[in-house]
């Protein structure tokens, strides 16, 4: 049975951007590491993990306010991630190691961490606050909660900063040009080590943030992270690899469908559909929906021969 | 005694599952780990063809091995089009995606598990009888394997996956080659799986999600990539080696995350301080892991 009743589709619509708001923020930070860093980076997963369990510790232990909580969440992920980029990578890079043993390692990392917290936390499901119903009000017929005006407004914030960041800041241009030639942009005096490190730390707080608004409204488990971020690859995949903002679209659209898909099939089923997306993309459009791609090969076709 | 049988059938199915791993991934060079996935179709296969149609342990079992050679033709046929990282996201989501479907209908059990699979043998000697089964399977299959990559098939496997534009220019077909030995591994797995089924009677979807991937990829880089006995030497070690902690009878719930943590460490160790595993492979021929030049991994 369909439901096309306007205000039912407009609370889907609204619920769906207000959830996609995390998926973002996951999503942007897969897309940067692998933009500048050029690396699957599937330790994300574990670094999601470790933000999400130091700020549980930081409320549900330590009792801190919430803003030092977040404070210290994004202080270890921080030191988590340039730790992994330091001590990790940096090795394997100067060894020249292979794809697949970076991946085997981000993949490993991230299991120990899922471990490690398993080991500290167990495994029952722990949200960050023990209330995680937010107020709700009614605004021309849709329920918005304050958890979704937040996420929202948090998402929209770090994403325009983020652009900002890459257009205008030196060290974001620095990192836009290590993405687009490392090589390049060394022979130019551009240190490309340090932007890998900024990668990371922008990536954390991009993670830590989404971990806040996720573990505000869901009971987490410490191998939740890698479900979340298996949505961040496709939609990377989807938007375009190099792409960090085409990716956060890519985030938005697949978790309206998401959303969406619950008046066509039951909700069970509702997980599924991303995997299906991730064959399409993979089998239909390995480089992503990129319009400008398209533009590009007619401009080619288009061009006189010489 | 049980518990020593139980160990030995453990390490038998561990053998066959991490080396027709190692064909996939250091062998062929194909960047999947949805390896559990094939071992999870065999051993559901077994089982529902035992508790419906009745059939024999041993066709079951075989049935689980083609159900799990005409899936792996599912990811392959279309997903070898693309290859690297992309292979394996695909890998991850067929083996995810399928688990959703596995989790949410009704004939294999659901979230709960499959159940009450009979089992062909009973009595005092169950344990001795699936230790020297498992353990013979185990045997066949390394031999199969090691008579594979020492043949000429073999050497066309090493020429694909160290060169596979030259190997192309020579006018061999790699896309078939891909597709046999992803049947071939895949297969092998189920056969994993069907064993497993008939000793356990009982599967349940969480034994196969991305946990038992970061297993079977422990068991092949720990051991050796590319060489045939190294994922063996690899298996065996990693299933005796969290026994040792059994001895201090911590609960379940420290047990489970302190193996995890130990599997997990050692290949990380491993990866920095001795990255061609334990045993190292034949032949000068470089592996995936340690390939220098255009195929290196991030900068």
């Amino acid at each position: 049975m369909f439901m096309f009743d306007a205000v039912v589709l407009a609370q889907i619509l609204w619920t769906g951007l207000a959830t996609s708001s995390y998926m973002v923020l996951f999503t942007i930070a897969f897309a940067l590491v692998l933009k500048v860093v050029k690396l699957w980076n599937f330790a994300q997963a574990g670094l999601m993990a470790i933000a999400f369990y130091a700020m549980f510790a930081a409320v549900n232990q330590f009792q801190w306010p919430t803003v030092v909580a977040v404070a210290f969440g994004l202080l270890v992920t921080l030191a988590a991630s340039l730790a992994f980029e330091i001590y990790g990578l940096r090795t394997l890079r100067a060894r020249r190691t292979s794809s697949l043993m970076f991946f085997i390692f981000t993949l490993v990392c991230s299991e120990f961490a899922a471990y490690a917290l398993t080991f500290i936390f167990g495994t029952e499901p722990a949200p960050l606050f023990a209330q995680i119903v937010s107020p709700v009000r009614i605004l021309a017929g849709i329920a918005v909660s304050d958890w979704d005006l937040l996420a929202v407004a948090v998402t929209l914030v770090l994403t325009i900063g983020l652009a900002l960041y890459l257009r205008l800041a030196r060290e974001g241009q620095f990192m836009v040009a290590v993405a687009d030639n490392a090589d390049l942009a060394e022979l130019y005096g551009i240190n490309a080590k340090r932007a890998f490190g900024a990668a990371f730390a922008i990536a954390s707080v991009f993670i830590c943030a989404g971990m806040y608004l996720y573990g505000a409204r869901t009971a987490v488990i410490p191998t939740t992270s890698l479900q979340l971020m298996l949505f961040a690859v496709i939609a990377t995949l989807l938007g375009g690899m190099g792409n960090v903002f085409g990716a956060a679209f890519a985030a938005v659209a697949l978790s309206l469908v998401q959303s969406y898909s619950v008046l066509v099939i039951p909700s069970r089923w509702q997980g599924l559909i991303v995997y299906a997306f991730l064959f399409i993309t993979i089998l239909f459009f390995p480089r992503g929906v990129n319009t400008s791609g398209w533009a590009t090969r007619l401009r080619v076709r288009r061009a006189p021969a010489s | 005694m049980d518990y020593l049988y139980s160990i030995l059938i453990l390490v038998g199915i561990y053998v066959v599952l991490a080396s027709s791993f190692n064909l996939i991934i250091g062998n062929a060079g194909l960047v999947s780990i949805a390896h559990p996935i094939f071992f999870a179709l065999g051993a559901y296969t077994a089982g529902l063809t035992a508790i419906h149609f009745g059939l024999h342990a041993i066709v079951a079992t075989l049935a689980g091995a083609v159900v799990a050679a005409l899936f792996s033709l599912m990811m392959s046929l279309p997903s070898l089009r693309v290859s690297g990282d992309y292979l394996m996201i695909t890998s991850i989501g067929f083996q995810l995606g399928l688990l959703q479907v596995i989790k949410n209908v009704e004939f294999t059990g659901s979230q709960g598990g499959l159940s009450n699979i009979p089992t062909p043998v009973t009595g005092p000697y169950r344990g001795l009888v699936y230790s020297v089964v498992s353990l013979a399977i185990a045997a066949a299959v390394v031999w199969m394997i090691r008579w594979i990559v020492r043949g000429p098939y073999g050497r066309a496997i090493t020429a694909m996956r160290d060169d596979e534009l030259a190997f192309l220019a020579l006018g061999r077909d790699a896309m078939r080659i891909k597709i046999v030995i992803f049947a071939v591994g895949c297969g092998l797995a189920g056969i994993a799986g069907g064993l497993y089924a008939f000793y356990y009677q009982y599967v349940s979807p969480e034994q196969f999600e991305i946990l038992a991937s970061a297993a079977m990829l422990t068991m092949v880089v720990v051991g050796g990539m590319g060489s045939t006995l190294g994922p063996v030497v690899g298996a065996v070690l990693l299933i005796a080696l969290p026994q040792a902690i059994t001895f201090l009878e911590l609960p379940p719930g420290i047990m489970a995350p302190l193996q995890g943590m130990l599997f997990t460490l050692l290949v990380i160790v491993f990866m920095f301080i001795r990255p061609q595993g334990l045993i190292s492979p034949e032949g000068p021929t470089p592996l995936p892991g340690h390939r220098h030049g255009n195929r290196s991994g991030p900068r």
